[in-house]
């Protein structure tokens, strides 16, 4: 059977491919630090609400708190970049999904369950006493399913070869389980998040810290602690993640393609560096570099990702029928909603709430 | 084609799109409204300066955003999730053509989400001014999302200039856009009521309640009157509007906007209610009925809205499983399997069929079709169906039903899908149809050619004569065969004898009392207007009796003769005899006696497509199943009753209101000719299939029972070499009618393709039993052809006495089925009944089973002839 033949032919699009990957590289971004938080933060007011003294309490407590809104927050800016990726790779992505399609529209299912119960977990975080851990741990275990599912669906779209295991099982129950490349993309993931968790609430804490209240120092230390940890961790994934990645892609960051080598020594640099900060309490421009390496982090996997699709497509080959007002107005649309979320948020921090 | 299929056979596609998007619709709808709700219940209580209702809308705002927020947004990203799954083509197209209109929906969407936030979490903490302001940006944020998914959702009903141009805005502000979007906003209006009873009936103060639930039933009744004209607007404004309203293009469509009224009429009442005198204690029931009747109201109107696109996900674009109109021409030349990306046979063969038809399924039908399923099933939508059934349903589709996409692909597809479906899914496997082979015995009449000095001949007018025995449900054909039968004397110069004689006739022994065997005398009345006598036709004439002078004076004749093909003892023989004597009426001598086959039969292919199986020895006859499925097919299709007639012992003569051309009167004038509407209507299912097509009906199948076509020709060519195929057939009938003006013959003629003329224009139009093909086409001067291109089609007799059953020799002393027999079964004819049955003339007068005449004109001229008085060429 001839792979290339099962690939859906790709339908036109109305302005040039790259501001279509402009936005899809923003967007996704956006959606990427937000996923970190909620699960990060998810993991760590679990981890808290488990042990259950007086402090940890209360951390899990503050985090619980703004989970309702992290989570609103990944999934508005989740819908972005799988409009935008769709505009550039549906014929694939489309494809996977059906794949594995059983599993693909579970999580919306599962995600109305998380949701509720992190929902829950913020609204009777107190009078629910010790059982509370049992909501968070279904939205966190919830996130961590949805998430491999994701991951699932994200190399599956890169592999044609493994498509043909359609014509033995066409139920929408096909796992990516065999791409090696899986697991450590996974693991890299979700020990980002934890590590970002961890930085989100040394930031928080920082923040509370400089207008004046003195018990953030001790949160301070314990955002960094999780961050430092499984930011080391994530590190040796990386590396783990690198290898598994097939040698003529491999090659491509070091040294066989300019932009690819560039983006990667940057990112490896600048996580060191983002190592070097943690370690040294620095959390603005540790947060700082952090954001550095996830934009680096962003386009490596941008060139990972065009260069598995290499052999059967390119986004440069996709039919232009040029049509530019709709994404005028897009775009000011785009520009008075930033100006009016802006806004409503002047007018929620004057009423005295955190939002 | 371009897709993998998710194989869900019970939750076939439209359960998932179904369940998701009409309970997110609902709560998407309930955002819009309720936001607005929100702002102003929220200034009512400043205004008031009441405490109660700034608490009661703080709490509603908790409750609005754990439904909208959670349940809103992410059964919001679940139908894209779904559609993808389902319609990955149709959602890709979607995409790639408003990406920009979704991209700044979504910006609505985030800042709605912000502001619906920043709205609860500060309630109260806020400046009044300021809070309001945020609510009003959120309820105009939840409007503009609305604003742009309604010019994309329009846009799949009606995509207007689109079509020609591509350009965004013209699918975007289509012709439904404005008259949507108002009637969607009075809607989310409605809800906005109804979910405030939910809250507002929980409230602890009682006068409070009361005045909150009040202010809840404004909410519904004042958007009503906007939402009813917006509503006629929006239907105004679609192109199939007016089709709708008119031919109600669909009985789904009709029975769901029945729902949709009667829901609209409960909303308006309930909420009347609730407003002036509910008791307090109904008021939380029925808040929470209301809120179902909600999701039922928004279920009806999403599902007409469906109804009304069907048979296409993008009106005129793109159909329901997801193929492109425009490929459709490709896809019959190329077929379905070759077309598609994601299947493993591309070539069918005899072994693969079924998984062929398993392949074809996914592609053509699994998107909107369960298998046992809860929703549109498709397993009693086909139970009836054989593979033949199955397949002139997919032939059909899209044509005279507009509510199915037409089946793209080729003709072996169809076969393997049908096959799939009746075979594989019904597990029906039909026995190998066995005919009844046997050869009657008679005893063949004596003729000495040295003593006897008569010769009679007779004939029956059409060869065969066939009927239905569905009396009980309907009529198509009473009982009724016409004998003909010629008295010549013997000599040198033959005469015709028609003074003082009397000609009597009398059927074989078991088939004089045809009312034991099929119910017309029990429905006679019901059927054609008269009680008729026991074993009497329809002109009153017995299976015995005494032969009359025709109208033209020259033949003499018995019409109508109720011939059945039943036997007392239980067989079916649709080729009984009877037997003819000429006496002189004087003396009562014998003058001369003959049999003549009297041919009828049942055997009408009616369950091949209707369901059932044969009603008679497993051979023949209309059962029960398949008439009742006739009658509700009719009824459903043409908005009759008869099946309801029919039960209540009234069931009716097809012609009663199909009348003959001949018959026709000023006043009946609209509805087509029986002919023209069955050939008409089943031509649309029947194409591209030559004779086998009128084998399926009629009684002449080569490997029936009947094999009413048993003449010469038979072995010579098929029907279509003379009637042309179905497709040829019914256009030519349904011209004619279309020339009296008879709108219904242009829908019928729409989809027929002639096979035996390259355009429509070349058909000419004919009126049945009065324009038929004439034998002198081929045999021109009375020759035979002098090539093999046997087609008599479309050169039509002129008027009906040109009928071969009609016609006259050049001396006008005989008719030319005199001598050659009926039509359909010239000499020698050749019968699985016995070849003898149909040649009893030639073989009685001339031992031979040839035209009579053919040995020198014996036997009517004593000595042999050399002139071709009678026509030319006789002698040959």
């Amino acid at each position: 059977m001839n792979i290339e033949n099962l690939i859906p032919s790709p339908d036109s699009i109305p302005v040039p491919w790259g501001w279509f990957w402009l936005f899809l590289m923003i967007t996704f971004f956006l959606h990427l630090l937000l996923l970190n938080v909620t699960i990060g933060t998810g993991i760590i007011s679990l981890v808290k609400s488990i042990r259950g003294k007086e402090n940890d309490l209360k951390t899990a407590k503050d985090l619980g708190v703004k989970l309702p809104y992290a989570i609103a927050f990944t999934i508005t800016t989740g819908v972005a970049p799988l409009l935008f990726i769709q505009v550039l790779y549906g014929h694939f992505i489309y494809t996977s999904s059906v794949l594995m399609a059983s599993y693909w529209l579970s999580i919306i299912a599962l995600l109305l369950m998380a949701y509720y119960s992190a929902y829950i977990y913020d609204f009777k975080f107190d009078a629910l006493g010790s059982s509370r851990s049992i909501f968070i741990a279904v939205s966190v275990i919830i996130f961590l399913i949805v998430a491999f599912f994701f991951s699932n669906n994200m190399t599956l779209m890169l592999m044609p070869e493994a498509w043909k295991a359609y014509f033995s099982n066409s139920r929408g129950t096909i796992l990516n389980l065999y791409e090696p490349t899986l697991y450590p993309r996974y693991l890299h993931f979700l020990f980002a998040s934890i590590a970002n968790g961890g930085l989100f609430l040394a930031l928080l804490n920082d923040f509370r810290s400089r207008k004046g209240n003195n018990d953030s120092r001790g949160n301070i230390l314990l955002g960094l602690k999780w961050f430092t940890f499984a930011f080391i961790i994530q590190i040796l994934i990386g590396f783990w993640f690198f290898l598994m990645l097939p040698k003529e892609i491999r090659i491509l960051f070091m040294g066989q393609n300019f932009y690819a080598t560039t983006v990667f020594i940057l990112g490896i640099l600048s996580a060191f560096t983002t190592l070097i900060l943690s370690l040294k309490k620095q959390v603005r421009l540790c947060t700082i570099m952090v954001l550095f390496t996830m934009t680096n982090m962003v386009l490596i996997r941008d060139v990972v990702r065009t260069a598995y699709l290499k052999p059967y497509f390119s986004v440069s080959s996709l039919k232009v029928y040029p049509q530019y007002s709709p994404m005028i107005l897009f775009i000011i649309v785009l520009t008075a909603g930033i100006g009016i979320v802006v806004y409503m948020l002047k007018l929620a921090s004057r009423a005295g709430k955190e939002v | 084609m371009n897709y993998p299929v998710w194989e869900i056979y019970t939750f076939g596609g439209g359960f998932f799109i179904a369940f998701i998007a009409i309970v997110h619709v609902y709560v998407a709808h309930f955002a819009i409204g309720g936001g607005l709700f929100l702002v102003l219940t929220e200034m009512k209580g400043h205004r008031e300066n009441s405490e109660q209702i700034l608490e009661y809308t703080r709490r509603h705002t908790k409750f609005f955003l754990l439904l909208t927020l959670v349940f809103g947004s992410i059964t919001g990203v679940g139908i894209w999730f779904t559609i993808a799954l389902i319609s990955p083509a149709a959602t890709s197209s979607l995409i790639h053509t408003f990406v920009f209109g979704w991209a700044t929906e979504w910006v609505c969407f985030a800042v709605e989400i912000v502001a619906l936030f920043i709205y609860f979490y500060t309630f109260g903490k806020m400046d009044k001014k300021a809070h309001v302001k945020i609510g009003w940006l959120y309820f105009i944020f939840a409007w503009l999302s609305l604003f742009f998914i309604n010019g994309i959702i329009g846009f799949m009903l009606t995509p207007g200039k689109w079509i020609e141009t591509g350009n965004f805005w013209h699918g975007f502000f289509n012709p439904t856009f404005w008259p949507s979007l108002i009637f969607r906003t009075t809607l989310a209006l409605i809800f906005a009521g109804i979910f405030g009873f939910v809250t507002s009936t929980f409230l602890k103060d009682d006068s409070f309640r009361k005045t909150m639930v009040q202010y809840c039933a404004k909410w519904l009744l004042f958007p009503f009157l906007f939402m009813v004209i917006s509503a006629f607007w929006y239907l105004k404004s679609m192109p199939m509007g007016s089709e709708i309203m008119i031919v109600e293009r669909s009985h789904e469509i009709k029975s769901i906007v029945l729902i949709f009224i009667t829901v609209s009429s409960i909303l308006f009442i309930s909420a009347l209610f609730m407003a002036i005198r509910a008791p307090e204690t109904a008021k939380k029931p029925i808040a929470f009925a209301l809120l179902f009747i909600g999701l039922l109201y928004m279920g009806s109107f999403e599902w007409i809205r469906e109804a009304v696109r069907r048979p296409y996900l993008i009106y005129n674009v793109l159909y329901s499983n997801s193929i492109f109109k425009s490929d459709l021409k490709r896809i019959n030349e190329q077929g379905i399997l070759k077309t598609a990306k994601w299947v493993n046979i591309k070539e069918i063969n005899d072994n693969n069929a079924l998984d062929a038809g398993k392949d074809i399924f996914k592609l053509a039908c699994l998107s909107c079709h369960s298998v046992k399923g809860p929703m549109n099933d498709i397993m009693p939508l086909t139970k009836k169906f054989s593979v033949f059934g199955m397949e002139a349903t997919l032939d059909g589709m899209g044509k005279l039903n507009p509510y199915m996409p037409v089946f793209a692909g080729t003709r072996a597809e169809k076969s393997a899908l049908s096959r799939y479906i009746v075979e594989g899914l019904h597990k029906n496997h039909e026995s190998p149809h066995i005919a009844l082979k046997k050869s009657l015995e008679f005893q063949m009449p004596g003729f000495d050619d040295k003593t006897d000095q008569y010769v009679l001949l007779s004939w029956n007018s059409k060869g065969m004569h066939f009927f239905s025995d569905s009396d009980k449900s309907f009529s198509l054909i009473p009982p009724g065969n016409t004998l003909y039968a010629c008295l010549i004397k013997r000599g040198e110069i033959p005469e015709r004898v028609f003074d003082d004689i009397e000609i009597s006739y009398f059927i074989d022994k078991g088939f004089g009392q045809p009312s034991k065997q099929v119910s017309f005398w029990e429905f006679s009345q019901s059927l054609i207007g008269k009680k008729l006598d026991k074993d009497k036709g329809i002109s009153g004439n017995p299976l015995q009796g005494t032969m009359k002078l025709d109208e033209s004076g020259e033949i003499f004749s018995a019409d109508h003769l109720p011939v059945v093909p039943y036997s007392e003892e239980g067989s079916f023989n649709p080729y009984p005899l009877i037997t003819i004597e000429a006496k002189d009426k004087t003396t009562g001598q014998i003058l001369a006696r003959t049999k003549t086959v009297a041919p009828a039969s049942t055997e009408m292919g009616c369950k091949n497509c209707h369901g059932g199986n044969w009603k008679v020895l497993g051979v023949t006859g209309i059962a029960q199943t398949a008439a009742s499925d006739i009658l509700s097919t009719h009824d459903k299709n043409s908005k009759t009753n008869l099946r309801r007639l029919a039960k209540k012992g009234l069931p009716v003569s097809c012609k009663s209101c199909h009348i003959d051309s001949t018959k026709e009167t000023a006043k009946d004038s609209g509805r087509l000719n029986l002919s023209a509407a069955v050939h008409g209507w089943h031509a649309n299912y029947l194409p591209d299939r030559g004779a086998d097509a009128c084998y399926n009906c009629h009684p002449d199948s080569p490997n029936g029972t009947t094999r009413s076509f048993r003449g010469y020709h038979a072995g010579i060519f098929d029907c279509t070499a003379c009637h042309g195929a179905i497709e040829d057939h019914a256009l030519s009938l349904l011209k004619a009618e279309l020339g009296k003006n008879k709108k219904g013959a242009l829908r019928l003629m729409k989809h027929l393709k002639p096979q035996m003329a390259k355009t429509v224009d070349e058909i000419n139009p004919r009126i049945p039993w009065v324009n038929e093909p004439d034998c002198l086409n081929c045999h021109i001067d009375f020759q035979l052809p002098d090539n093999d291109d046997f087609s008599a089609f479309n050169q039509w007799t002129s008027v009906e006495k040109d009928l071969f059953r009609h016609r006259h020799d050049d001396m006008y002393a005989l008719r030319c089925t005199s001598c050659h027999g009926s039509p359909h079964a010239v000499y020698p004819a050749a019968s699985i009944f016995g070849n003898a049955r149909d040649n009893i003339q030639p073989m009685q007068y001339q031992k031979s089973n040839k035209t009579l005449g053919s040995n020198n004109c014996k036997p009517c001229h004593t000595v042999p002839m050399e002139d071709e008085a009678h026509h030319v060429n006789s002698l040959k």
